[in-house]
Order: C-alpha cells, then sequence, then structure tokens
C-alpha cells in the first residue's frame, strides 16, 4: 500500500499548529513511516503539487488567500483544517469588529499601501467560509494526541472522532475544582472538548479556541452571572478571544 | 466489632498502611477549598472534616479512562491485564459507600462486569461518619448518612479517639496488621459516636418534601410536566451532573491507535446521558432528541428505572450535582420537590415493567473471540453478507432475533444482528449496512481476515411462542436482516410442521434494495407461503413487478383468515412500527400477538453502558426482541 501524500499550508496565523507537527520529536519518524510529506515550509525545503490530503492552518484574509486556497482545495482529495485560526477563525476575527480600512489605518497609519496585494484585505474568515472542509482538528494550538489521531484516521480510512461534547466533561474526569467557583468565566460548558481541558486544569479560564458546540439560553446565562458574581463583560471579553461574532447571538 | 484507637495511633496505623509497599491508599486530601480523594503520601493529609469530594469514589472501580484491552491489528491479536494491587481508599462517607453498594447490583449483576469485580475485590474501603454536612446534601432526607454496611472498617473521629468499626475479615485483618495499640472501645464513646450520628440530621438544611419510596409514584406520574421543559431550557448540556454523580456509571467504548497505525488500546470512558449524541446510532439518528428527554432521563434513571429494576433510589443525596451545575437546575431534591408542589401541573402517566431477560449470570471481560471471514457476498450498494466462523472452532450457539459485537480492532465495535438460521453449520452469517467507521471497514475487508466477535447477546424470538401459530413477518428495509434468521428457521423442512400459514409483507427503497431475492423466491414457491414486496420507489428502465407504495398497502392484499391464531414480526427502520401495528390492530392482531426488534445505540452489549435504554428497559438485555405489549406504554419505544 502506497502510503498517502500529505502537505501543510499556511495562511493567517502564527505557525504553531504545524510547529506541533514538528514538535512530535522522535515522532516524527514514525509519522513518515505512514504518510510522504511532500511539502511543509515550517520543517522542509522541497515542496510538490502532488499530494491527496492538505492540512491548512491559517484564517483567510486576502483575496490573494483565496485564490491560494481553492487551488490547494483542488489538488486535494482531502482538507483538513488545522487549528483555530482555520477551523473558526479564532484570534484573527477579533479584527472584524472594525472595518478592513480602519484596521490598516490604526496599523498602517498614512502608508500608501494602495495597490499592493498583500494588504487588500477583507473580513477574516475561516477556511470552511471559502472552501469546502473534510475534517476539522481544533485548537490553539491543536493537542498532538488529536493531530495523531486525525492522521491516523485519515491513513486507517476512518472517519476521525473528534469529541461533540463540551470542555466541563474531560474537566470533571480530571476532577478540577470549578473555575467558576473561584470567580472566572470559563467557556469550558460550551466548548468542544478534545484538549483534556488543559487551560481549566491548569486554573486557566477556558477562551473557547476549539469553538462554541451550542448556544445556552438566556436565563441560563442570566443565572450562572448571578450565582457567581460575575458580569457580562467578562463573558464578551472571553467570546471575543476566539469566537468573535459568535456572543451577538447570546 | 468495635475497637477504638487514639487519634495519634490512628494516624500512626495510616502511615503504616502507606508505608506498605503491597498497599496503594488513598484518601481525602484538599484541593483548593474542595476535596478529593487521592494518593496519600503522610497521615497528615487526610482529612476527615470534609464535607464532599469533587468525584465519588466510584473512580476507583470504574475509573474515567480505563483500558479494557491492548490490540495489535496487523495480526489481529487481544490481550489484557486486570490490576492486581490491593489499594485502601479511607474516608469515603456513607452515602458514598451506599453509592458503591448500588454499584455492585449493577455491575454484578449478569453479566458481570470483571474489572469492576476485580477492582472491588481488590480495595479496602475505610469508611468515615460526616463531621461537616455539605451545604447541597440531602443525605439526611434519603437515609444515607449514617451505614452499617458496605464497608471493611468505618471510622468515626472524636478528636481525641477515633473509634474503628470493623465490618469485615479483611478489615479486621488490615487493622491488626498495622497496629498494636488497638483498644477495645468504651461505653462512652459509643455513646458519643452515636450522638454524633443522631445529631447529623439536623445539620442539613435542605430536605425532600416527600419519603424516597415515593419518587416512584411522583415521577410515574409526571412524565409530561411542564417542568421537564422549563428547567431543560437552562440546560448546558455539559454532563457535568452525570460525571460527579456516584451513581451515574455509562461509559463510551473507544478504540485508540498509536502513529504506527498496528498497536493499539480499546478504552472505555464515562459517557453521559445529557450529552446530544449519547443515543447518536452510526445511521445519525438520535433516539432521545430533545434536550428536555435527555434532562427528563436523568431524573427517571434515577428515581424510576432503577428503582424499578433493582429495587433502590439511585440517587444517595451528595449534593454534588447540585455544585456541579452551573444554572443550577440538576438537584433532585429541587426537582422532587416542585414536583410534588406543582403536583396539579403533573401530566403523563409512565407505567412500565421490566421484561424478563435470559442473559446469564455469567462474568464477561468484553474480551472479543476471533472469527474468520469465509464468505463475501455483496447483495446492495450498501449492504454486504458476511459468512464467519469462530477461529477457536467452538461455533456460536444462538437464536433467531439475536445479535453479536462486531470488532474492528483500531476501528471500534459495533451491534450486527445474526441473519443466518440457527440451525446452520458452524458457520452463521451477519448482513452489515455500511454506515459508521466500523462497517465501513468491514465492507472492505476480504475472504480470510478476521474479525472480533463478543456475544450472542440479547433475547432472540421466542420460537416456542410461535409454534401452532400462523405467521406474518412484516419488514422494512434491512429489518430483514434479523428476520430471515428466523423465516428460515421456521421454513426449514424439519421444523415447517410446528408452524401454520406463513406470510411475508417485505417494504424496500428501490428494487435494488431487496435483500435475499433468490431466496425470497424460493419461499414463493412453498404454496403454504405468501411473499408480497413493495419498493417506495422503482428508478425509470428497473424492472420491477412487486408493488410501489409503502409496506403498509400490502396489507389490504393479502386475505386473512383466522386472525385470532396469527402472531405477527415487525422488523424494520423506527418510523414503520406504528403503521404497521395500526394495520395490525385493524386486521384483529392482539398486541400479545405482536413481536418487534428495536435499534438501539449499544456499546458493551450486557446491559451496563447505558446507551441503549427505552426508558428504563435495556434493548440490549431485554430485547432487541420484544412482545409489543411488553414496552408499547414506553413513550421512548415507538416515538
Amino acid at each position: 500500500m502506497s502510503k498517502p501524500r500529505v502537505a501543510f499550508f499556511d495562511f493567517a496565523s502564527c505557525e504553531g499548529c504545524e510547529l506541533q507537527v514538528a514538535n512530535l520529536e522522535e515522532e516524527v519518524l514514525d509519522l513518515i513511516e505512514i504518510v510522504d510529506v511532500v511539502s511543509f515550509r515550517e520543517v522542509m525545503k522541497e515542496h510538490s503539487d502532488d499530494y491527496e490530503i492538505a492540512f491548512v492552518e491559517g484564517s483567510i484574509m486576502r483575496p490573494m488567500d483565496e485564490e491560494r486556497l481553492k487551488k490547494i482545495r483542488s489538488n486535494a482529495k482531502v482538507l483538513v483544517a488545522f487549528g483555530a485560526c482555520a477551523t473558526i477563525g479564532g484570534v484573527n476575527k477579533i479584527r472584524n469588529q472594525w472595518q478592513p480600512d480602519e484596521v490598516l489605518k490604526e496599523v498602517y497609519g498614512d502608508a500608501d499601501l494602495e495597490g499592493n496585494e498583500f494588504f487588500d484585505v477583507f473580513k477574516t474568515k475561516a477556511v470552511d467560509e471559502v472552501v469546502k472542509v473534510d475534517y476539522y482538528i481544533y485548537g490553539c494550538p491543536p493537542p498532538r494526541e488529536e493531530i495523531k489521531k486525525v492522521i491516523t484516521s485519515l491513513v486507517m480510512g476512518k472517519k476521525p472522532d473528534i469529541p461533540n461534547y463540551p470542555v466541563c466533561v474531560e474537566c470533571k474526569k480530571n476532577e478540577n475544582v470549578c473555575l467558576f467557583e473561584l470567580g472566572k468565566f470559563c467557556l469550558g460548558p460550551i466548548t468542544r472538548a478534545g484538549c483534556n481541558a488543559i487551560c481549566p486544569s491548569n486554573g486557566r479560564a477556558c477562551d473557547g479556541c476549539r469553538g462554541i458546540l451550542s448556544e445556552p439560553d438566556t436565563r441560563c446565562v442570566e443565572d450562572i452571572l448571578e450565582r457567581y458574581g460575575l458580569t457580562y463583560d467578562e463573558l464578551k471579553h472571553r467570546f471575543t478571544m476566539f469566537n468573535y461574532g459568535r456572543e451577538e447571538e447570546k | 466489632m468495635k475497637k477504638s484507637l487514639s487519634k495519634q495511633d490512628f494516624l500512626r496505623f495510616l502511615d503504616n498502611l502507606i508505608s506498605d509497599d503491597t498497599l496503594d491508599v488513598f484518601g481525602v486530601k484538599a484541593k483548593g477549598k474542595r476535596f478529593v480523594f487521592a494518593p496519600l503520601e503522610s497521615s497528615s493529609e487526610l482529612r476527615l472534616d470534609y464535607d464532599v469530594t469533587i468525584l465519588p469514589p466510584k473512580k476507583f472501580f470504574l475509573p474515567q479512562y480505563e483500558t479494557l484491552l491492548k490490540f495489535d491489528v496487523s495480526r489481529n491479536s487481544v490481550s489484557h491485564k486486570l490490576d492486581g494491587k490491593t489499594r485502601v481508599v479511607v474516608g469515603v462517607h456513607p452515602y458514598d459507600i451506599v453509592a458503591l453498594q448500588q454499584m455492585d447490583k449493577v455491575y454484578f449483576n449478569s453479566y458481570v462486569d470483571r474489572f469492576y469485580k476485580q477492582r472491588r475485590e481488590n480495595t479496602i474501603i475505610i469508611g468515615s461518619d460526616i463531621l461537616n454536612v455539605s451545604d447541597r446534601s440531602f443525605a439526611a432526607s434519603m437515609g444515607t448518612h449514617v451505614v452499617s454496611s458496605g464497608y471493611d472498617l468505618l471510622v468515626t473521629d472524636l478528636g481525641d479517639t477515633v473509634v474503628v468499626d470493623v465490618g469485615s475479615e479483611k478489615g479486621r485483618v488490615l487493622l491488626e496488621k498495622h497496629t498494636s495499640e488497638l483498644r477495645d472501645v468504651s461505653e462512652k464513646e459509643v455513646k458519643r459516636v452515636e450522638e454524633l450520628r443522631a445529631a447529623l440530621p439536623g445539620k442539613y438544611k435542605r430536605s425532600l418534601k416527600v419519603e424516597k419510596e415515593r419518587w416512584r409514584e411522583v415521577l410515574g406520574n409526571s412524565y409530561d410536566h411542564p417542568l421537564w421543559k422549563e428547567l431543560s431550557e437552562k440546560c448546558l448540556q455539559c454532563s457535568s451532573c452525570t460525571m460527579v454523580c456516584p451513581t451515574c456509571y455509562c461509559f463510551d467504548v473507544k478504540d485508540e491507535v498509536s502513529l504506527n497505525t498496528v498497536d493499539g488500546v480499546r478504552v472505555r470512558t464515562w459517557d453521559g446521558c445529557l450529552l446530544p449524541d449519547f443515543s447518536k446510532v452510526a445511521s445519525g439518528e438520535v433516539f432521545r432528541k430533545e434536550k428536555s428527554e435527555r434532562f427528563r432521563h436523568r431524573f427517571y434513571r434515577k428515581g424510576l428505572y432503577l428503582p424499578e429494576r433493582y429495587g433502590f433510589v439511585a440517587c444517595v443525596g451528595c449534593g454534588r450535582c447540585a455544585i456541579a451545575c452551573l444554572p443550577d437546575i440538576a438537584d433532585p431534591l429541587d426537582v422532587i420537590n416542585s414536583l410534588v408542589e406543582r403536583k396539579s401541573e403533573a401530566e403523563g402517566v409512565l407505567r412500565f415493567s421490566i421484561p424478563e431477560s435470559k442473559a446469564a449470570a455469567e462474568e464477561t471481560d468484553y474480551l472479543p473471540r476471533n472469527a474468520v471471514i469465509k464468505r463475501m457476498e455483496k447483495l446492495t450498494e450498501m449492504e454486504t453478507l458476511f459468512e464467519l466462523e469462530m477461529e477457536d472452532g467452538e461455533p456460536l450457539v444462538y437464536e433467531p432475533g439475536q445479535f453479536v459485537e462486531v470488532s474492528v480492532f483500531g476501528v471500534g465495535e459495533a451491534p450486527i444482528s445474526i441473519s443466518s438460521p440457527p440451525q446452520k453449520s458452524s458457520s452463521f452469517e451477519l448482513v452489515v449496512r455500511r454506515a459508521g467507521n466500523v462497517t465501513s471497514r468491514l465492507h472492505s475487508m476480504r475472504v480470510g481476515d478476521r474479525v472480533g466477535i463478543r456475544g450472542p447477546f440479547g433475547r432472540g424470538f421466542d420460537v416456542k411462542a410461535l409454534e401452532g401459530r400462523n405467521l406474518i413477518f412484516v419488514a422494512g428495509g434491512i429489518g430483514m436482516v434479523p428476520m430471515r434468521s428466523l423465516i428460515c428457521y421456521v421454513l426449514d423442512d424439519k421444523k415447517r410442521e410446528d408452524y401454520g400459514m406463513v406470510t411475508v409483507l417485505y417494504g424496500s427503497k428501490t428494487p435494488q434494495d431487496v435483500l435475499f431475492m433468490d431466496e425470497i423466491k424460493e419461499w414463493e414457491k412453498k404454496s403454504d407461503v405468501t411473499v408480497k414486496l413493495t419498493v417506495d420507489t422503482c428508478p425509470e428502465g428497473v424492472c420491477w413487478d412487486g408493488c410501489v407504495g409503502l409496506v403498509t398497502s400490502l396489507f389490504p392484499q393479502v386475505r386473512w383468515k383466522d386472525v385470532e391464531n396469527t402472531v405477527a414480526v415487525v422488523v424494520g427502520p423506527p418510523v414503520m412500527y406504528k403503521f404497521v401495528i395500526k394495520c395490525l390492530h385493524t386486521m384483529g392482531v392482539r398486541d400479545e400477538n405482536i413481536y418487534v426488534s428495536l435499534e438501539r445505540r449499544m456499546k458493551c452489549g450486557v446491559g451496563k453502558c447505558g446507551h441503549c435504554q427505552i426508558n428504563g428497559v435495556y434493548v440490549c438485555k431485554e430485547g432487541p426482541v420484544f412482545n409489543y405489549s411488553e414496552i408499547k406504554d414506553l413513550p421512548e419505544a415507538f416515538s
């Protein structure tokens, strides 16, 4: 059986998701036993457009990104959105609070950007707002275990089993003191699990980097804010980090 | 037998336990402002003054994650190891001891879970009387604030001295081996223990408005109470309430594979019935769709279903769910009290009894036996028949209507109906529809490949009860798979005279989806068999001489005789049942003369994992075949 050919690509992102793959360390040897990595700018010079599985990191910000992404989509049999920026837009969507020209003005002041395609930006999009996505690897960054799980699943021809339940499930199994009891607004109850509740287990409230699963009822949110002495601003702040555009629905 | 130790000697006793290399010692320790059961490194860490731990001690017996078996995909070989070392758990409160006794009833019920049993046998429970009551606990209302059995030792910390009640031989040996300072308990000490216990109920801030014996009655009359919808609207569906519950023990099972795609583990992990996917099967069907249904199910399981099955209310009043639930809607005390207060709004009666199951009193270790694929036959685009033979030479003994759990190591396990009649040779046949990961993988296998088999499980068709009767078989889609096992059994020359007239009504989506067409043609040739086929649609250009329409449209085409003596067997997609049963009623077939076989999500096959429940009935044990009269009043059966 020939090994599937795999390529990694990045758009607007910190490339930390790809770094998670590089950080598999000696397990990289196992990885290249089961797949042929034909393109991976962060770790190798070689590049090929002949691949079956594309891992796409990052958000889509510009017409030129869209064009490049569509080409990747047409080359790949399977496209995997890789990490928070790709799957949900993530931190890049914070910028969607303002119009693109306002953002350019704020950052670059009076610099002449006219006609420069690198600065021709629209509102941030997740990968599936541009092309069809077959599978999602969530998180900022995605857990290495999950990356391995998705790759082995694809190699074995099965659908990756990504949790469809909230972080609370994992957090409870880890027997953490609930962060609400410590006065923190945590998105664990509505955020997709799969991270083994790494933030709450280390005393940090969940920011929702793996995406929101369900919209809580407004009265429920009010009850929770009141019970734990929290404010709506704290909630909004949590949502803006990775899920800007979602909290308006609340 | 009661003994006492000075506080210092008690702590020394604990330190002796901790320094004993043959023991792993766990006890209640502080975690921030809360408490947890965790490994004890010194007696000074033990906090017998705790109110309640975040997780109950169930984690010692049904761990959050546990390896059921290790496998090697390339060789289809499995192995597993049970825990060996003796553990001591110190400080278990009475309500948690009661919860463990309840869990014993479930996990020691047939089939006995060998992992649980091993852990239970290897674990010494040192209980502790409650010194501080948790704000949200209502244990006194449940009678679980004190306990008189279920522990190896029970300690009461009186400050200066600790009274130890020896509850078992194991406890006595442990005690005598690790301390030589035991004193006979004084009358005064006994009295102090009694006073401490007697004062406890007064410390509970909260109490039930109705005794726990009446939960069944309250819930039995409130199935459609508006409370379920009102409360569940605020539910986050996080299942925190079930995770922290000492009497919730549903689990999921998953295969995890290493990056080499060869070796891996089958892991059992906690699951929760509040989660939307809890009842979801591979085809995408969700059997408890509404949030309010899932929310309600948890209370009914605790207050009606398990009481009906085992005789106890599966809530011990620990209050953990009330603490864990952010919108504070999970507290059974609040819910039961609200139902009592709002009795006038009660609606929806739920009465049921648990059908008999034939599950043998045997142990299970969830280890599959290997079977070899002898033959594969593609029946339709989606369905393939597999003829399998057990590799150990011991043929599968089964009844028509039973199912097996098929393992593809590295992918998982799926419940599949047996399609061959039982008298067939050493092999057996399964028909597998490609739906999820396991079934898709099965389709890509070849003759000679191996799969794992557990079972057969469940209650099949009662072939004795069908004797002497005219039989109507109504099948829809892959409902023909288990049905074929029974039809072939009945039509077998050796058995045929035991049964009356046979009518087969079979509906498929299109002519290409009809299963076992060649066999059906053989059945048609027999003078004492009537066969009517129909399809939902017939694409242009496809040859079809049967009917077009739903399976119910076949009923008027048959001239029914001797309906009184007729038994109907119905197997098909969930949506089919109520329409077919209506037709049968119109004909005059009585409820007791109707048998159905139902599909649900199943992980364990042995009545433990909780996924297949129809209200309080386990499809894997009491089903999949039911007499219609047994389950017709269950709202979740044919919704």
